[in-house]
């Protein structure tokens, strides 16, 4: 019984690890712009299909195949930013139909390019399983994403804090017209945001390629998880997001182990109007600005 | 003739095609008559989605929720109760505005909030209807569900019957649609849209009347759902809570107007059929593909939707004439 917790928290904990690595990005994002990224989870997969493209049809590990993923995703990213600020009439409805039409887009090319199967890597090293501390399992790949995810996430924190385009960044979070007085270019920031998104995308498109299984429909769950986790870290700060991303991991993995695979979504779905309701501005406290 | 009195002919010319025209083409084709009918049946979701959207300011993410609740609303009463069909049909609506009841509290959200809590909310009755099998029938479904009876002698379990009363769902939809639309409640909720704030302050209440829109939007969506359980007679949880009665009725509502009451159902009625007849035998995988361009094109270029872009090229072209 107590292992059997223990090792629910333990694979809850990794699979947090991943899941914080999409949040953020999505994040970021509405940081900037105040504008929720529906296809964000799309890009997430477009990476994860691209790592299966190079290792099926080019035999190039899946890690290698990472700075390919970052060139598309980024560009796709980008094409995201670019019809993004064009809109500027009713601004929140026409952007989150926008990206959901978007979303729709990235779906079904993904399904009309490699069909609806469901894939993960043929890489023996990474399904391989390692134990940790004599009674936790896990694979390879998970705790290298894990390990993998945490290092990039403390290195957008401190890019955050201690650069000057990180401090733009919160800058435009936290009062717009402010921080354009002060000499900040808002179109560039908000690019920038877009990108650093596509980045952290990008790994856990690998992350989830390498350790999970990949399908067409990933994508909108994908957001959709990343929209919950947000929700309950309220927006704030990397270090929030990051254990809001772990709360659903554990819950989600508690559910699988006592109750039923099948209701692993209901729970973190439940969690999430709870918190809404209870306290819309997350369990962290009102913070909008990311990293404090 | 001012614009109402052409609006007004317009309508009832419509109708009389829609009722007497359509039957007598295509009563034959059952083919056609088929795919009219699933036409209709996402109008009819998109008027309710575009009512919320329009009237109560919120975008819905999450409207196969009420699609569900209504059809195995009616679904279960007709079935293990022996409702009378038709009588179930307007209860599954009633189940479905009653299940808002547990989104009230999702009212004080906003945008992307509120239409992700809604979302929310499909996963979570999908799932209920999922895991509550003795009355749902879980993953297996419910199979032979009654269909529509006969009445003064028209066979409404045969597809131009099914047509019929699908058909006088969305106009009667959209009469009541409009009728609010020009209500007091119309206006106010229109002043909502435009500062939520100062209209609480001259003793609107908006909590209300939101609440009151996003019921007759869960009822219209129900009775629809609970048309097409009938209909199709069969159910299963993952069909109900689709999420595909979610994007097309959006994508039929941005493509149509989701600001004006019968553009959505011109919208479905385009989309679904183009997304029919043409791009799925060209692409059997991924032809939704097309759904999404459309409506990120519609959202750059035509924010207000193809009905009032056309008018605006229309009375542009008369000015031109009278010029």
């Amino acid at each position: 019984m107590l292992e059997l917790t223990l090792q629910a928290l333990f694979s809850g904990l990794l699979a947090g690890g991943y899941y914080a690595t999409v949040a953020v990005g999505l994040a970021l994002v509405f940081g900037t712009m105040r504008v929720i990224n529906l296809a964000h989870g799309e890009l997430v997969l477009l990476a994860a299909y691209v790592a299966y493209a190079a290792e099926t049809n080019y035999g190039i590990n899946p890690v290698m195949a990472i700075p390919v993923a970052l060139v598309i995703v980024g560009a796709a990213s980008a094409l995201v930013y670019a019809l993004l600020s064009r809109i500027h009439q009713d601004r929140e409805i026409n952007s989150l139909i926008l990206t959901f039409g978007l979303g729709i887009i990235l779906t079904n090319a993904i399904l009309s390019i490699w069909a609806a199967d469901i894939h993960s890597t043929s890489n023996a090293w990474f399904q391989d399983s390692v134990v940790v501390a004599d009674t936790l399992f896990a694979m390879n790949a998970e705790v290298a994403s894990f390990v993998g995810g945490l290092v990039l996430m403390a290195g957008v924190w401190w890019w955050l804090n201690h650069s000057w385009q990180g401090r733009a960044v919160r800058a435009l979070s936290s009062n717009r017209a402010a921080a354009t007085l002060m000499g900040v270019n808002p179109r560039k920031i908000e690019i920038l945001s877009f990108l650093i998104a596509a980045l952290l995308a990008t790994f856990a498109g690998f992350a989830i390629y390498t350790g999970k299984t990949v399908f067409p429909a990933l994508g909108h769950v994908l957001t959709v998880k990343a929209f919950i986790i947000t929700v309950l870290a309220g927006m704030g700060s990397i270090p929030g997001v990051l254990i809001g991303a772990v709360m659903i991991g554990v819950i989600e993995s508690l559910t699988v182990t006592y109750l039923s695979a099948s209701l692993q979504e209901l729970a973190g779905m439940i969690l999430f109007l709870v918190v809404l309701f209870v306290s819309p501005s997350g369990l962290f406290g009102g913070g909008r600005a990311l990293a404090r | 003739m001012t614009t109402k009195h052409v609006n007004r002919l317009l309508l009832i010319v419509a109708l009389a095609v829609a009722y007497v025209g359509v039957p007598l083409l295509f009563g034959g084709n059952a083919y056609v008559l088929g795919l009219i009918v699933a036409a209709l049946t996402i109008a009819g979701v998109a008027v309710a989605w575009a009512l919320l959207g329009n009237l109560g300011g919120m975008v819905s993410f999450g409207h196969a929720a009420f699609f569900g609740v209504g059809s195995y609303t009616s679904a279960v009463l007709a079935m293990k109760l022996g409702v009378p069909v038709f009588a179930a049909m307007l209860l599954g609506g009633v189940g479905a505005a009653v299940s808002s009841i547990a989104m009230l509290p999702a009212l004080r959200l906003r945008g992307p909030y509120f239409a992700l809590a809604i979302l929310a909310y499909a996963h979570i009755f999908q799932i209920l209807a999922t895991e509550m099998t003795p009355v749902t029938g879980g993953a297996g479904g419910l199979l032979s569900i009654p269909r529509f009876p006969a009445v003064f002698g028209v066979d409404f379990g045969e597809k131009t019957g099914g047509y019929l009363i699908i058909l006088t769902i969305i106009v009667l939809s959209g009469l009541a649609y409009d009728a609010v639309r020009r209500s007091s409640w119309g206006l106010a909720l229109k002043a909502m849209h435009d500062t939520e704030v100062a209209t609480r302050v001259v003793g609107v209440p908006s909590t209300h009347l939101k609440a009151a829109m996003l019921a007759l939007s869960a009822f219209i969506t129900g009775v629809v759902g609970a048309f097409n359980a009938h209909f199709i007679s069969f159910l299963e949880p993952d069909y109900a809570f689709s999420s595909g009665w979610t994007v097309l009725p959006i994508a039929a509502a941005i493509f149509g107007g989701y600001r004006t009451v019968w553009g959505p159902v011109v919208g479905a009625l385009a989309i679904y059929l183009l997304d029919q007849l043409l791009f799925k035998p060209i692409m059997p995988h991924g032809h939704q593909m097309v759904l999404g361009v459309l409506l990120c094109a519609m959202i750059l270029f035509s924010p207000g939707g193809l009905m009032p872009a056309l008018r605006r090229r229309a009375a542009k072209e008369a000015r031109h004439a009278h010029a």
